[in-house]
């Protein structure tokens, strides 16, 4: 909807970000809390368990729950902080409705939704239904996860329904589909502890899973050797056995060349190849040409390093190989995933103990939210939307005619690209800020502005919302009950631990009250989450992610039950594919053969360096929560262009000195952070930051042709010093920069 | 603390305390303004005074103490002593008067302080001097006899006669109630550390029973006999006033003779901090140390070069194999060191990651 | 100290180069009771220019502690069990000589307080026989509390080491940092 209704810096006085601090003597009644409530942290896929202190209906501290099997009390900074989202002076109490000239004034419940649910029959009437799309987040619970897509499909029954999954693992996913016709890592992460070699691809666990580095620490007390593959010096590749500094975009270059070497070696697990997988030729036949020599060409990784690494992988009785976005956010992520794939295949190791492969899943519930239908082309179970038989058993489920249900929809960035097209007119969005998170955000930015009407559901105004035109006061993941799926694939419950405030509603009920409204009321009847989680369970019965055998009682009484687990009587399974039986029509592992291609932008003279983002270790995602927690925001205030010492001397940059960074997609300015611990031809920028602070107003659309994640992790760009040195961090801002 | 006897402070002691109790005789014109009644207190106040001047000689003997003792009084009578005294006196209103500096501790820990230490200020400016017989009250001769008269007091500071101020008058009502109003104020300051010291589970953890409980009961005790006494005599016709006056009596010796050796005895320290203030002052004149790791500088190069005279006379020598010493080092560097002698360590044994 | 529930059998071991300075023990430090939101634990880098390298320091609760020996005003005193208490807040004048004169570079000045403030061992957890704040979420166990059997099976190539040189002082502490298995100090020059 058209422009921001009032200035930003306006928005932001009133709605923040604002920092929240405890007071110097923590929150009235902590010492004495009414109860201390076991549930997950809301941020990452690691999902540590933690007591939540509530004291008068408000959380007020929280407390480690050392019996917790895989974190055992331990904690980044993000968990510790973690309860200071609640209680926050920021926090939407009611909805409210956009106000040209004013911003947002409060409207009661009934108005809001009233004037929602005119404006989306409004626009499915005149423009047809799927004009009306929904973008939905993984932070959400596998429930509500399971409802969002339920509702798109059957109350508005639209097929553009997508969510920002798409920016997070959909490569790990369709390569791990393609490979084992399953998508969910292979082991716990406690079968690390006795790994004799363990690869961290593009995965900066320091920071963006730091409970995760506890299990690699102990397999090195076992002495595994670790080898990191990362173009910058992450706090896990200062003391790793081997550091590939590897050049951004060219990751498959580097497996392709590891599966040569084994294969011209004879470091081959020939039993498992012959017998459990296919088209290992074809993988190989691929990588034929793929010397050390030329992948140290590609790479700009020494070969002797790459020889090494190879030898040591080659070498090893038991193994782990662990990749995230870094290989992953790439025109090619699914490349990238399957060239790992591949070594591991390779080597056989897979579905033993302490022999392991997986991606690192990012979000809160980025395992159970890529699972139950919120994607595109998704149904719940890990269904596919396009496959007859699937769409037949979901409609059953839903008791829907098949025939109603939609097809396949546009992808996150693809909704976008509709929207300024004018195929979309009409918004939901729920757990998703798109202005910080997507690529080429300038242009993201427009698309709102195209938009006659927007709706958002979300618990503080973050900086998407700004552009709705209603804003509905929804729910913080502490004040639900419901389920969540971990990195390892270990279902846990998310306690409530206090009630929306004010005149806050849960996100389900809200849901539930949109579809009554819309005519379905008689599809939506769940009285509580475990209902709608029951459903959940029939609905993936069957499917590959089947969760069926799982109960609120069995998780309770296990800490966790590792899908899948299909029926009432299963133990879950930690570990994956011992059986050798894999999820693919064949039942065998699939090798797939991985052809070198350059990244969607390569430098040139006008934007000669390679730019690329990340993640720091105090800030979660698009920083809606986290940018509003005073201690997180102190630890790293505000980005810095982090640049090699070499690069800053041929451009004459100073250390703190601002520097103009500009792509084919924008330009803005940053201190500089000289440092040693990045590749000479590489600038880094963390990626949390709205507006003139974003690193995403810079990255290319460049999508994946299988997955369509973005390609966050490589671009093209120049540098230019503007003989400023920047005042100090604290004075920057940049939380709620516009 | 050393527990051995210290020939040097007992001297000191001694003397003071002999010169005290001169003062006293002579000040209370050779014990003719004396109250008889308050020998016990003047017993109690002079045992109080010698274990505080004791203790205060022996503390001062440490090293680190006498190191600031000695600059401080070298720094105040060089330089622009007549700047030093102006801020001497602002800091001394602003940190023992109003304590300051326990404002951003927490609101409600200065208002119970400084309800506590106001009371107990005036309450020692009222009974010392009192208990010595160094003022003392008359009633004018003059106006005592002529009933029509009002009735006029006079106030004698050592003897002389300083005021006089009517029977009933506001003044008499401030004067011979200013007990009262410390009592109060005492009370009020007592309840509120009490609830923070039995309700915040930091205080809870750390505190002592005789180190920060008793001190609060005590000066309770003290401040709700005092107002018994009066109130007693007052309102309740002099009812357990025997008992009321022994409980008082007994409380006011031990928290006196307990001065020197417990919480009370930062009564006593606090001024050391208006010293110190100065004698950052001064460093930052003569300049600072500059960290050779982190290049910054962090601290007064007088102090770290105090620092090496005082830990070497402690016991301790941080000399390093090139002459410098550790202690040139900031905190952060000190830190920084450690960590890259750690490394180095394990560079030593290979450079991995030992588990 | 009244209570107590300390559990003598526990001890402090800390292995910096485990660090990935994360400040998950900064951010649960200073949610400790005891020192009303101000991390006592030091996350900083020793170069950023040139490493990601981060020290971790807890106090080390030394034997015969510096801290104590400078204090002019008596305020830091060790307890029956070792612990090396923060400084007493009504004797304190704020002098920093403890900053100053600490090898380790633990206790800091609170200009706001004029006060030093320093790591008590989470006193309020331990003395309830719980684990120290920083050492329970420290997600990479660089900060571990616990028993020396426990540790000499967990990490079999490490050996705690509580001497340390400082050029000609040799200085002995409670807390252990754990070092090449065989060490028996640790040498600062």
């Amino acid at each position: 909807m058209a422009h921001l209704p009032v200035s930003p810096e306006k928005l932001i006085e009133q709605f923040g970000p604002h920092l929240n601090y405890p007071p110097r003597e923590g929150f009235a009644g902590r010492d004495e809390p009414d109860k201390a409530v076991k549930t997950h942290c809301c941020f990452c896929g690691m999902q540590c368990g933690i007591k939540l202190l509530v004291k008068n209906d408000k959380v007020v501290g929280f407390d480690p729950w050392e019996e917790f099997p895989f974190n055992q009390g331990r904690l980044c900074p993000k968990g510790v902080q973690r309860y200071m989202q609640n209680n926050h002076p920021d926090r939407i109490l009611q909805p409210l409705q956009r106000k040209e000239g004013v911003g947002f004034t409060p409207v009661s419940w009934d108005e809001a939704m009233d004037k929602t649910v005119a404006e989306i029959k409004r626009i499915q009437e005149k423009y047809g239904k799927n004009a009306f799309s929904v973008l939905s987040g993984v932070s959400l619970t596998n429930e509500k996860s399971y409802l969002m897509g339920k509702f798109a499909r059957v109350a508005l029954k639209t097929a553009n329904l997508d969510y920002n999954g798409r920016l997070c693992m959909v490569s790990a996913g369709a390569g791990n589909k393609k490979a084992f016709g399953l998508d969910r890592t292979s082991n716990t992460y406690a079968d690390l502890e006795k790994a004799e070699v363990i690869i961290v691809a593009g995965a900066n666990i320091s920071e963006t899973f730091p409970t995760l580095t506890h299990w690699v620490w102990r397999a090195r007390d076992h002495g595994a050797k670790l080898i990191v593959v990362d173009p910058r010096v992450i706090p896990l590749a200062r003391t790793a056995d081997l550091h590939l500094p590897v050049r951004p975009g060219t990751d498959s270059a580097l497996y392709g060349a590891i599966l040569k070497y084994l294969a011209d070696h004879d470091m081959l697990d020939h039993d498992f190849i012959d017998n459990h997988t296919t088209d290992f030729d074809k993988a190989l036949a691929a990588v034929k040409d793929y010397t050390l020599e030329w992948a140290e060409e590609i790479t700009g990784i020494e070969k002797a390093k790459i020889e090494l690494a190879a030898q040591w992988w080659g070498k090893a009785k038991t193994s782990f190989l662990l990749h995230a976005r870094g290989i992953e956010h790439h025109s090619k992520g699914v490349d990238n995933v399957l060239g790992c794939i591949n070594i591991v295949l390779a080597t056989g190791r897979i579905g033993k103990p302490y022999c392991g492969y997986g991606t690192i899943t990012g979000q809160g519930n980025g395992q159970g939210g890529r699972e139950h239908g919120h994607k595109c082309d998704q149904l719940p179970g890990n269904r596919d939307i396009t496959n007859p038989e699937h769409r037949k058993y979901i409609a059953g489920v839903w008791g829907i005619d098949e025939k109603d249900m939609p097809g396949k929809g546009y992808t996150a960035y693809e909704l976008i690209e509709a929207i300024h097209r004018g195929e979309v007119k009409g918004l939901l969005s729920i757990c998703f800020n798109p202005l910080v998170s997507l690529p080429n955000n300038n242009y993201v930015r427009e698309a709102l502005e195209k938009l006659e009407f927007y709706v958002c559901i979300d618990f503080f105004m973050n900086e998407t919302a700004r552009h709705a035109d209603i804003i509905l006061a929804g729910s913080l993941q502490e004040e639900e009950e419901g389920t969540v799926t971990t990195a390892e694939g270990r279902v846990v419950r998310i306690r409530k631990a206090v009630n929306p405030p004010g005149h806050a509603r849960s996100d389900t009920s809200i849901i539930l009250e949109l579809a009554k409204r819309l005519g379905a009321e008689d599809k939506f009847t769940y009285r509580n989450s475990e209902e709608l989680f029951n459903e959940l369970r029939v609905a993936s019965k069957g499917g590959t992610a089947d969760y069926y055998g799982i109960t609120y009682q069995k998780i309770e009484d296990t800490m966790g039950v590792f899908w899948p687990c299909p029926t009432l009587d299963h133990p879950g399974t930690p570990r994956l594919w011992e059986d050798k039986k894999f999820a693919t029509p064949d039942g065998k592992a699939h090798f797939n053969p991985v052809t070198y291609r350059d990244p969607g932008e390569i430098t040139d003279e006008e934007y000669p360096v390679i730019l690329t983002t990340g993640r720091v270790v105090s800030q979660y995602l698009s920083g809606t929560q986290t940018r509003r927690i005073g201690k997180l925001v102190d630890l790293y205030p505000e980005p810095k262009l982090e640049i090699h010492p070499e690069l800053a001397r041929k451009y004459g940059i100073k250390q703190n000195e601002l520097v103009q960074v500009s792509t084919r997609r924008g330009t803005d300015e940053f201190p500089a952070n000289i440092v040693e611990t990045i590749r000479t031809d590489t600038v880094f920028l963390p990626y949390h930051w709205p507006g003139k602070k974003s690193a995403n107003q810079f990255t290319p659309a460049t999508l994946d042709p299988v997955s369509k994640i973005p390609e966050f992790k490589v671009c093209a760009c120049n540098l230019k010093p503007l003989g400023v040195i920047s005042p100090p961090s604290t004075a920057s801002g940049a939380y709620a920069s516009i | 603390m050393d527990m051995s006897l210290n020939k040097k402070a007992l001297f000191i002691a001694t003397g003071v305390s002999l010169l005290l109790i001169s003062f006293v005789f002579y000040g209370s014109r050779k014990l003719q303004n004396f109250d008889p009644a308050l020998i016990i207190y003047l017993f109690g106040t002079v045992f109080a005074f010698f274990g505080i001047v004791y203790r205060y000689t022996v503390w001062l003997q440490r090293p680190p103490t006498w190191m600031y003792f000695k600059r401080t009084f070298q720094f105040f009578f060089t330089g622009k002593i007549f700047l030093h005294v102006i801020s001497f006196a602002k800091e001394f209103i602003q940190n023992i008067g109003f304590q300051k500096f326990i404002y951003p501790r927490g609101r409600s820990r200065w208002i119970g302080h400084f309800l506590m230490a106001t009371g107990c200020t005036m309450a020692f400016c009222v009974t010392f001097p009192l208990t010595f017989g160094w003022i003392n009250f008359t009633m004018n001769p003059a106006t005592s006899i002529n009933p029509s008269r009002v009735h006029m007091y006079e106030a004698h500071f050592f003897g002389f006669k300083m005021f006089e101020f009517a029977l009933g008058s506001f003044v008499a009502f401030v004067i011979f109630k200013a007990l009262y109003w410390c009592s109060w104020l005492v009370i009020a300051g007592v309840l509120i550390f009490m609830r923070r010291r039995l309700t915040n589970a930091g205080l809870v953890a750390t505190q002592t029973f005789e180190g920060d409980l008793l001190p609060l009961i005590l000066l309770l005790a003290i401040a709700v006999t005092g107002l018994g006494l009066s109130y007693g005599y007052e309102y309740m016709k002099g009812i357990a006033y025997d008992y009321m006056a022994v409980t008082h009596a007994i409380t006011v010796i031990m928290f006196l003779i307990w001065i020197p050796f417990g919480k009370f005895f930062h009564i006593i320290q606090r001024p050391a901090q208006i010293g110190a203030h100065i004698y950052k002052k001064e460093g930052i004149k003569r300049g600072m140390a500059v960290c050779p790791h982190t290049h910054q500088e962090f601290a007064t190069q007088l102090h770290i070069n105090d620092l090496k005279i005082v830990t070497k006379e402690l016991g301790f020598d941080f000399t390093l194999e090139d002459g410098t010493s550790h202690l040139d080092l900031s905190p952060e560097g000190k830190r920084s060191r450690l960590a890259m002698a750690h490394l180095k360590a394990r560079q030593q044994n290979g450079g991995n990651l030992f588990g | 100290m009244p209570v107590t529930n300390y559990r003598t059998e526990q001890e402090f071991f800390v292995d910096m180069q485990r660090c990935i300075g994360c400040k998950a023990c900064e951010m649960a430090c200073s949610e400790c009771e005891t020192n009303g939101h101000e991390s006592m634990i030091h996350v900083n880098y020793i170069d950023r220019a040139v490493t990601v390298q981060t020290t971790v320091q807890v106090c080390m609760h030394c034997d015969d502690p510096v801290c104590a020996n400078v204090c002019p005003a008596d305020a830091i005193t060790k307890d029956e069990f070792g612990v090396v208490h923060t400084a007493n807040t009504a004797r304190c004048i704020g002098c920093s000589n403890c900053v100053m004169a600490c090898p380790f570079g633990v206790p800091k000045k609170d200009e706001a307080y004029d006060l030093m403030m320093k790591c008590n061992m989470c006193y309020d957890r331990t003395s309830a026989g719980k684990k120290p704040m920083c050492a329970t979420v420290c997600p990479t166990q660089a900060l571990y509390y616990g028993t020396r059997e426990e540790i000499a099976k967990m990490r079999p190539n490490s050996t705690p080491v509580n001497n340390f040189i400082f050029g000609k002082e040799s200085v002995s502490t409670k807390v252990n940092i754990m070092m090449p298995k065989g060490s028996t100090s640790l040498i600062i020059d």
